[in-house]
Formats: structure tokens, sequence, C-alpha cells
């Protein structure tokens, strides 16, 4: 046993009975990556001696380490901007076939010019070692904005479809990222999405999922993003597999936890569109065949949930700001109560007033005697007036509720077509009463409204 | 009562060692009763009866209840067969024993407790003083017992992998190698220092490396055969080790 009180590696708390004092998460991890992590953090030159073979950049401080390398922030002295630097372990040197295919896979990367995929600039090999030249990214990644928690459901809909959008770019050119996580999808400052790391666990080798350097620093050894199929045979995985990490990445933002094992659809654990749960299982299925095929699907589904505002909050354009709690659910359930109290007091107390007034002659009898109070005829208009009480006050209740959804809506008056029926509800059951009483005037003549 | 092919001794020197035999043999037999089929499951239940009974003690149940509990279900489990219901389910063991072990505990509560529960047969020799000791150190925030019972067979199977692997190792007189090694399993950070283990072992730095990878690599892949037991089908063995690891974060 160890006196550790945390896992050094994933920095959850070890428990007093973790099997040989090591952490449990860790030890089935290991079961479930299909290589192992690298056993040190890679040897490459410092900033000095970077200085030496990059003359135009001036080296910065480091952003990140990594299994695959090191990643620097630098100027471009000449452009006057602030570049990342991404220097590949030494290790890939030494292997004969990687130069070419580090060169094959750095221009497909160069060829993917889109807003949210990080722009890579440059790429050769310096001093016995391979290196990117990438834009910098100022801001977060995803991992950070999950783990501060403040990541609602209308953020995740609005980062989901411009993932999408980078990922079928990428796609249409070839290109399978194969290391989709929330580590390698970066939030900018000006609320914006860009993927990082295109294709590189394929440069790698056989290994993603412990490739990634990213802004932070982080480098994760998680499996959990990988599609089934990237187990069996990473080598040869098309671009679904990305549909699928994109699956993991979506029930994570919406669920803050991974769908491992038996999980639950995500409307079942948080406030979200249950329509969302067939968007997020179809990507997850363990068959590619039964994914969407394109990414495009993924998003254009996303947008019709997010664009439809009765069953979601409405969507929001930046990735940062409201904090508006989804409402839907609940409104909805109010709503189906709402509407079924209508129909119910008029089949319960209405109809069969009206069908007694009019029918018994017993009742009827007594309104013919003008001014005079008989206890059937006192029953008769005391039963006539209560239905009508009872469905005035459900609209009461109904406008009041709808009127407070809509005060906590934050301005998006979510419950607007809740309160309006329930405000007009009240007038609407003054039209049958008004009926029957004109019927009983039609009947009985003027006298009976000295009743009333 | 079928005991006749395992006396205690058989059973503690499989204990934290490998059955031979899989789930999979088990369900396969269906209700037709083989040999085999009995044996394999006969080792499975001994490898894992703690989370059981941990799990029956966290529904309420004092050591005494819990042991004649887990006891009488054992007896019933290899006398009667229930596995005829397991192959409808498809199941993995750790749901199908679960499962059956509940209706066995309603049904035992339903036939009152003056039934003899099993009587003086004891088909399994466990341990339950030292399953008793380990249910004292369970951490009491783990909520439900079917938490309870999904996190203690995660390190169940972790425990039999880790001591499997060390045993190997120990057989070959490599004891030591083991003991400095085994932090990679964890990706220990900062990473031993291979030249460190080296000096110490009287081993190049090289050599001690390319042993760091022979143990990761035999761990892992005694970790999914023995995951692969408790499954019906090899391909479940990644879904499965997912939900453990679910199971085991808090």
């Amino acid at each position: 046993m160890t006196d550790a009180p945390s896992c050094p590696r994933c920095g959850s708390p070890l428990p007093p009975d973790a099997p040989e004092g090591s952490c449990p998460r860790c030890l089935l991890a290991a079961g479930l990556a299909p290589t192992e992590p690298h056993d040190e953090p890679v040897a490459v030159p410092g900033p000095k001696e970077l200085a030496r073979h990059f003359p135009e950049l001036e080296i910065e401080a480091p952003l990140g380490r990594g299994g695959m390398g090191v990643v620097y922030r630098a100027r471009q002295t000449r452009l006057d901007r602030i570049v990342a630097l991404k220097i590949l372990s030494p290790r890939f040197a030494s292997d004969p076939a990687f130069e070419e295919r580090f060169a094959r896979e750095a221009r497909a990367l160069a060829r993917l010019s889109h807003p949210n995929i990080v722009a890579v600039h440059d790429f050769g090999q310096k001093g016995g070692f391979f290196y990117l030249l990438m834009e910098f990214v100022d801001g977060t990644n995803l991992r950070q904005a999950l783990q501060g928690g403040h990541l609602t459901p209308e953020q995740a809909l609005a980062i989901v479809p411009k993932i999408c959008d980078a990922l079928q770019f990428a796609h249409d050119r070839g290109v399978v990222h194969r290391d989709i996580k929330p580590e390698n999808v970066l939030l900018t400052k000006d609320g914006e999405v860009k993927i990082a790391d295109f294709g590189l666990a394929k440069l790698g080798g056989a290994k993603p999922g412990e490739l990634t350097l990213t802004a932070a620093g982080q480098v994760m050894g998680t499996p959990h993003y990988m599609a089934p199929e990237q187990f069996e045979n990473p080598q040869s995985v098309d671009h679904r597999a990305d549909i699928y990490s994109l699956g993991v990445v979506f029930y994570e933002m919406l669920t803050g936890e991974l769908p491992l094992g038996r999980f639950a659809p995500p409307s079942r654990k948080v406030h979200v569109d249950v329509r969302l749960d067939d968007v997020v299982l179809k990507t997850l299925e363990k068959e590619p065949g039964l994914r969407y095929q394109r990414v495009d699907e993924v998003k254009t589904e996303v947008n019709s949930v997010a664009e439809d505002p009765q069953m979601t909050a409405a969507p929001t354009t930046a990735t940062q700001g409201l904090s508006v709690p989804a409402t839907g659910r609940k409104l909805s359930k109010l709503a189906l109560y709402g509407a079924l109290c209508f129909p119910l007091s008029i089949l319960v107390f209405l109809l069969p007033m009206m069908l007694l007034s009019l029918l018994s002659p017993g009742a009827t009898g007594t309104w013919r005697e003008p001014g005079v109070l008989t206890i059937a005829g006192m029953t008769t208009s005391f039963f006539s007036l209560l239905p009508s009480a009872i469905i005035g006050l459900t609209g009461v209740i109904l406008s009041l509720s709808g009127w407070v959804v809509i005060a906590r809506s934050g301005g998006r008056l979510d419950g607007l077509w809740l309160a309006v029926p329930g405000t007009l509800l009240p007038f609407m059951c003054g039209g049958p009463l008004l009926a029957l009483t004109l019927l009983f005037l039609a009947r009985t003549g003027p006298f009976v409204y000295t009743l009333f | 009562m079928r005991d006749g092919h395992r006396g205690p001794e058989h059973s503690d020197s499989r204990r934290g060692g490998f059955a031979t035999t899989h789930w999979s043999v088990v369900v396969a037999a269906g209700d037709r009763a083989s040999p085999d089929a009995e044996r394999a499951l006969a080792s499975l239940c001994e490898a894992y009866w703690y989370p059981l009974y941990a799990f029956a003690r966290r529904r309420g149940a004092d050591p005494e209840e819990a042991r004649d509990l887990t006891q009488s279900f054992f007896a019933t489990l290899l006398e009667k067969n229930y596995v005829a219901d397991a192959d409808r389910e498809r199941g993995r063991f750790r749901t199908f024993l679960l499962t059956a072990f509940q209706h066995h505990a309603a049904k035992d509560r339903a036939r009152e407790r003056a039934a003899k529960r099993g009587g003086a047969e004891r088909p399994l020799s466990l341990d339950y003083d030292v399953g008793e000791q380990r249910y004292l150190l369970e951490p009491v925030e783990t909520a439900t017992p079917e938490r309870i019972y999904e996190r203690r067979w995660a390190l169940t199977i972790l425990e039999r992998v880790l001591s499997a692997v060390r045993r190997d190792y120990a057989e070959t007189g490599r004891s030591a190698l083991f003991d400095a090694l085994s932090p990679v399993l964890v990706g220990a950070s900062p990473a031993p220092s291979y030249r460190a283990i080296g000096e110490d072992l009287g081993l190049s730095e090289g050599a001690v490396k390319v042993a760091a990878h022979r143990l990761r690599r035999r761990y892992r892949a005694r970790l999914r055969a023995e995951i692969e037991e408790t499954v019906s089908t090899p391909s479940e063995v990644d879904d499965e080790l997912r939900h453990l690891l679910q199971a085991v974060s808090g």
C-alpha cells in the first residue's frame, strides 16, 4: 500500500482498499488501452537549443508536453504574430519511414483551412526532429470548460455543430481525426470552436488516445473516446470513428459523465430535449454501419432540436454567457396538467348540470315561479355557477404558472403559450354559461333573472 | 451437493489464480448439466462470492445472516442449476449472479427463517471471517447495495489479476522485478527511474525498459482474459471494462 491519497495519474482519490495500492481506475483503463502509454516524458530540446534552429522565431513558454512531443508558444518576429510550435518526439526520427509519412500527413493538414480547425502554417525537420508550426489558439479547451462545470445544454448544442463543420470539412478531404476528445476541442476567447491535432493520431502510429498535447499541457491517456473498431483495428478506421468519438464528447457535455457500460440516455440524467437522446445514441452505436454515416447528419439533427423553441431553450450563438436552466420538460408537464383540467371540468360539472337543468321538469318548473326561492331552484343555480367558478379558477392558476415561467425564462418568453390560454380560459368558460342563461331566458321568460 | 471434486486445498490453490473454464461454458451448457460447466460455475463462484456477501451486508443482513444467505445461495445455485435461465438473458456472470442472488434472497425470506437453509451443506469453502473483516473496511459512503456489489466486483477482478501476474513472476523467481515495476501498470508519474531500478536489480536501463513493457503487456492480457471469463462472448470485454471503470469511479 502506498500512502498517496490520490492517483498521481488520473487524480481520483485512491480508496483504502485499492488493489496493491494502485488506482483501480487506471488499472482497468490499462485493459482498455490498445497499447501502453509511453514510459517517460519525451526528451526534446529546450528553448535555447531550439532558438538556434529557428532564427525567425522567438520561442517563449512551453504550452504543453506529452507522449508525442512538446508545444511551445512562439512569436514569428517578421509577421509579428503568435504561433504554436510543436516539436515531435525524437523517437520518431529513428523511424526511416516516418519522414515520408510525416510529410504526407502534414501536407494534408496544411490543406485543412477552415475556421473551426487549428491551421498548420509550416512543417519540416530541423536539427534531427520534426516540427509543426501551427495557429496559436488563445483560450481554453473543452476539458477545462467541463471541469469548470459551466457548460449548459444550450452551449453544448452550440458547440457540437461547429465540431461537425470541422469534421465534415476534413472528412470531405479524406482526413480522419482519430482522436476527438475534449482536450482537442479548443474554445477561443471569442467563443469560437477550433479542433486541434487533426490526423496526428495516425501519424504517431496506432496509438490514439495518448498522443494529445494540448494548449493546457494536459496529457491524457484515456481510451474512453475511441470507437470500438479503433481497439480492434486501429489502422483501418474510417471517418465514422470520429462520429463515435463526437458522440462520447456530446454525451459528456450534456451529462458530465462518460457513456460507460449500460449508460442512461442524456434526458434521463439532465433536463435536455428527449430528441437529443436519439441523436447521441445513434452516434454511439457500436457498429459503424448503424451510426450516422456523415457528420453533417449529426449537425442537422442537433440544429433542428436547437432551433425548435417549444421543446428546448433557445439556442445561443455564443459559447459563453447564458446560464439559464433548461425548462423544456417541466413546462410540458405543467401544460399537460393544465390541458387536462379544462376538458375534465367541462365533463365533470358543466355537461351534467346543463342536461339536468334542461331535462328535469322539477328543476325547470321552479324557475317558472318568479321571485320564489325553492330549495331545488337554489341548488340548480348553485350548480350552474360552480363549473364556471372551477374553470375560471383553473384558468387563473394556469395563467399565473405561465407568467411565473415567463418571468424565470430570462427574457425568452418560454411560458407564453401557457399564459395566454390560461388567461383566456375564464372568458371562454363564460361562453357556455351565457348560452345556458339565454336558454333559460328563452324558456322561462324574463323573470328568471331575479333569481340571480 | 456436488463437491466431490473440490477440496478446500484445491480451492485455495485456485483462489487468486485462473480457472480454466469460462462463464460462456456455463451458459453454453444450458439446462443440461455437464461436469465442465459445473466446475466452471463453482470456480467462478469461489472467485466472486465476496461481492455478494458485501451486497447482502449492505442490504442490512448481519454477518451471520449474510453468511447463511450466501452459503444457501451457492448450494441452491450449484444444485438446482439456475443457470438454465441465464442463457435466456444472454447476460454476464456479474449481472446473472446478482439477479439470481436477489431472487434467492426474496424466496429465502418468504420461506421464513425456520427452514434449514441448506443445512450442513457446504459446497464451497469460503472464508467468511476474512470476508467480514473486509466488509468492515468498505467505504461507508458507497451508496446502494448494488453499487457496492459492482465496485467490489471490479476490485475483485483486479486483485485476482494482480495476484496472478505476481505469481507468474514469483514462479520464475522475478518477484523483485515485479515489485519494482508494478507502478508502471498504472502509468505512475513521475515515471519510475529505470536506471535506478536497473542498478538495484543489476540490469541495464534498456533491459528494465523492456521488462516494464512486457509486464504491462502481460497484465493487460491477464485482465482481459479474466473479464472474458465472466462474459458470454469475447466481444463484450471492452464494454464490461467500461462498465467496471464506471463502477469504481466515485
